[in-house]
């Protein structure tokens, strides 16, 4: 399992160089450049050239990728060219709220696909089925962007009870974890319900059932436990994207978290602080991926077999 | 609790009828049809005894069992008319709270695929200790102790308690099931073709296992299957089924050896024979009714080479021919009938 995951986490460099590649050849081929805001009008065309040259930008792109380049194998991320602080303290300092957002966000989605999940698993077939699965629908249909905005109207602007974006008060928590637990558990509940239906035709329910084991503890205890391994690949990927910043949420309700940051880097064509935000972003994401990887293995013992040294391996 | 069990344990002395079914009539209503499965079935079985019940795929085995646990699926199972008796307890009546009770301590059930009858993700050991758990004032640390012991008395050492069932293989799996099945050394356990998806060196252990188990517990079993060997290895008594119906029903020697239903003959008769290997089989021709269309008369009576007229006009009623043995044939009616069982292939039980 060791190897599995060095492994894993090795193809993390040929990734990294493509993303910061693409991400360059994209800030370049974009209109306009970091400069262009400090650009006032009594400057002459001296000064401007002498501006761009300050930021490399008077060499091809490829000169100034192999720059950053060069100095992100040194571990340095650099600094941002617009406030001129460096990448890392300013990614770290504001994804602490994109965490937050992202692990109230996850509880809510959980707290509502779980039970919606097994209840509409239970009664597959009838109108409580139709009714769950209907709702989780519209969650999957509905962008999230309009499900913030439809929020925001309702309970910031008519009903004055939450602020409309963060304030440092738990209350700007509710609309957008709300809004994303909303977006997540759409998704987490189907995934749930087939899971459920798989398991519950099982024959070991069954089994469970001729010992004596109660109704509530077959369905929490012997079938969940079945089921949980494709909900967690679920549960894990959600909390990968909104980690990865949910870009339109933080965009929706002003939360400074990462994803806005990375946006108005972009949006000032702050290109280390862009790249280095994303790259950041990318780690994380496939650290994630790996954890809910590994979280299987938790999960399934016959998973957990396949890792395990050949000789505590018995032959069946 | 304790009491309760002190009573059960009275009530199941050596003699007693520890099972009862009595009229058992088991439907499956889908929306297009509806399968006949068990239609009016009774027998009773006393502390210690084996009972086989024998038939054809489709005959009705399994849902009898499953009514016996009350796991018939529903829907579609309906259980139209009947009662099952066991220890005093009417099963059929039972509130889910007062069945989960009965459920694995007097009455047990081994499953026909140990490949999937066990929880994947559970440890073995955790398996049978949770029915130990269940139905006996113990702590974890003891129930897991009487969970090493039965599977070590079922042939597998301790230490594997703490493996998960996909580490072992499919007869020890079995082995697991059969170990969860005796963990609260029930008075009835049922077993639904326990070797039918074993190999045949693993059968003869594992039946050489139950056997010696059943003695040991002094439980009554119910052995569903459809190899009339495994009958004459385990079983005090027989019940012929076919669809839906015990055409014959006695001890192991009225059955095998004063064979008197059409049916039983034939069974026996497509055996192969160890004396004359040259000997062609006998199958049975035709195959079983549609369960959804039984025929109004005899159901056998379509493939019956003594059938007449009146075997498709009128259902049989059951006919004692002695204190054990009872047959169910219209055409005993004529007293001078005798089926022509072919010798050769007699199997004679000691």
């Amino acid at each position: 399992m060791f190897i599995y995951s060095i492994k894993r986490i090795l193809w993390l460099i040929p990734t990294i160089i493509c993303v910061s590649f693409i991400i360059y050849a994209l800030m370049d081929l974009a209109p306009g450049t970091v400069v262009d805001s400090m650009i006032t009008s009594e400057m002459t065309k001296e000064d401007i050239a002498e501006l761009r040259a300050q930021y490399d930008l008077d060499k091809p792109m490829v000169y100034r990728y192999g720059k950053y380049m060069l100095r992100l194998v040194q571990g340095d991320l650099g600094k941002s060219q617009v406030s001129g602080l460096s990448v890392w303290d300013l990614y770290t300092s504001r994804f602490p709220m994109t965490l937050r957002l992202a692990l109230v966000s996850l509880c809510i989605g959980v707290a509502i696909a779980l039970p919606l999940g097994i209840f509409a698993a239970l009664h597959s077939g009838t109108i409580w089925d139709n009714l769950t699965t209907g709702i989780a629908l519209i969650g999957i249909s509905m962008p999230s962007f309009w499900t913030g905005l439809l929020l925001l109207f309702a309970f910031s602007y008519h009903i004055k009870i939450f602020p409309s974006g963060y304030n440092g008060t738990l209350a700007s928590y509710v609309l957008p974890a709300v809004t994303s637990g909303f977006m997540m558990s759409a998704s987490t509940t189907r995934q749930t319900r087939s899971a459920m239906l798989e398991v519950l035709r099982q024959d070991y329910l069954r089994t469970a059932r001729a010992k004596g084991v109660s109704e509530r503890m077959i369905i929490i205890k012997h079938a969940l436990g079945n089921a949980l391994i494709p909900i967690i690949t679920q549960v894990g990927m959600m909390l990968a994207f909104s980690l990865a910043g949910s870009v339109v949420i933080e965009t929706v309700f002003m939360w400074p978290g990462i994803g806005q940051l990375t946006i108005e880097a972009i949006n000032r064509r702050d290109t280390p602080l862009a790249c280095g935000g994303i790259i950041l972003t990318l780690i994380l994401f496939i650290t994630m991926l790996l954890i809910v990887d590994l979280l299987y293995a938790l999960v399934d013992p016959r998973i957990r077999a396949q890792f395990a040294p050949a000789r505590r391996r018995k032959s069946a | 609790m304790g009491n309760e069990h002190i009573t059960n344990n009275g009530l199941a002395a050596e003699g007693d009828i520890v099972l009862e079914v009595k009229n058992l009539v088991v439907h499956y209503v889908l929306k297009k049809e509806t399968v006949e499965a068990v239609n009016d079935i009774s027998f009773s079985l006393k502390k210690g005894r084996a009972i086989g019940l024998v038939g054809e795929t489709g005959a009705g085995k399994t849902t009898t069992a499953l009514s016996i646990m009350n796991l018939v699926p529903d829907p579609p199972g309906v259980i139209k008319n009947g009662t099952i008796n066991v220890c005093g307890y009417d099963i059929l009546k039972l509130k889910h709270n007062e069945l989960k009770k009965v459920r694995g301590k007097d009455v047990s059930m081994i499953f026909q695929d140990p490949m999937t009858a066990l929880n994947p993700v559970m440890r073995v050991g955790d398996q049978i200790a949770e029915s130990v758990r269940l139905h006996e004032n113990v702590s974890k640390a003891k129930a897991y102790e009487r969970a090493v012991e039965m599977l070590e008395l079922v042939g597998i050492s301790g230490e594997r308690a703490s493996e998960f069932p996909h580490q072992f293989s499919g007869g020890m799996k079995q082995r697991v099931v059969i170990a969860i099945a005796l963990a609260c050394s029930p008075h009835v356990l049922i077993a639904d073709e326990p070797t039918t998806a074993l190999d045949v060196t693993i059968q003869a252990q594992v039946l050489d296992m139950m056997n010696d188990l059943k003695k040991k517990f002094n439980t009554a079993l119910v052995m569903i299957t459809h190899d009339l060997g495994v009958v004459a290895k385990m079983c005090d008594e027989v019940a012929v089924m076919y669809a839906g119906r015990i055409v014959e029903s006695g001890t192991l020697e009225d059955v095998f050896n004063d064979t008197m239903h059409p049916y039983t003959e034939g069974l026996f008769n497509s055996l192969p024979n160890l004396e004359n290997r040259e000997a062609e089989l006998e199958p049975i021709p035709g195959l079983m009714p549609d369960p959804t269309k039984l025929p109004p008369g005899c159901s056998f009576a379509p493939r019956c080479k003594y059938a007449t007229e009146a075997c498709s006009a009128k259902r049989p009623e059951p006919r004692k021919v002695s204190d054990t043995h009872t047959v169910l044939c219209t055409r005993y009616d004529d007293p001078s009938f005798r089926i022509k069982r072919r010798q050769s292939n007699e199997q004679h039980v000691s």
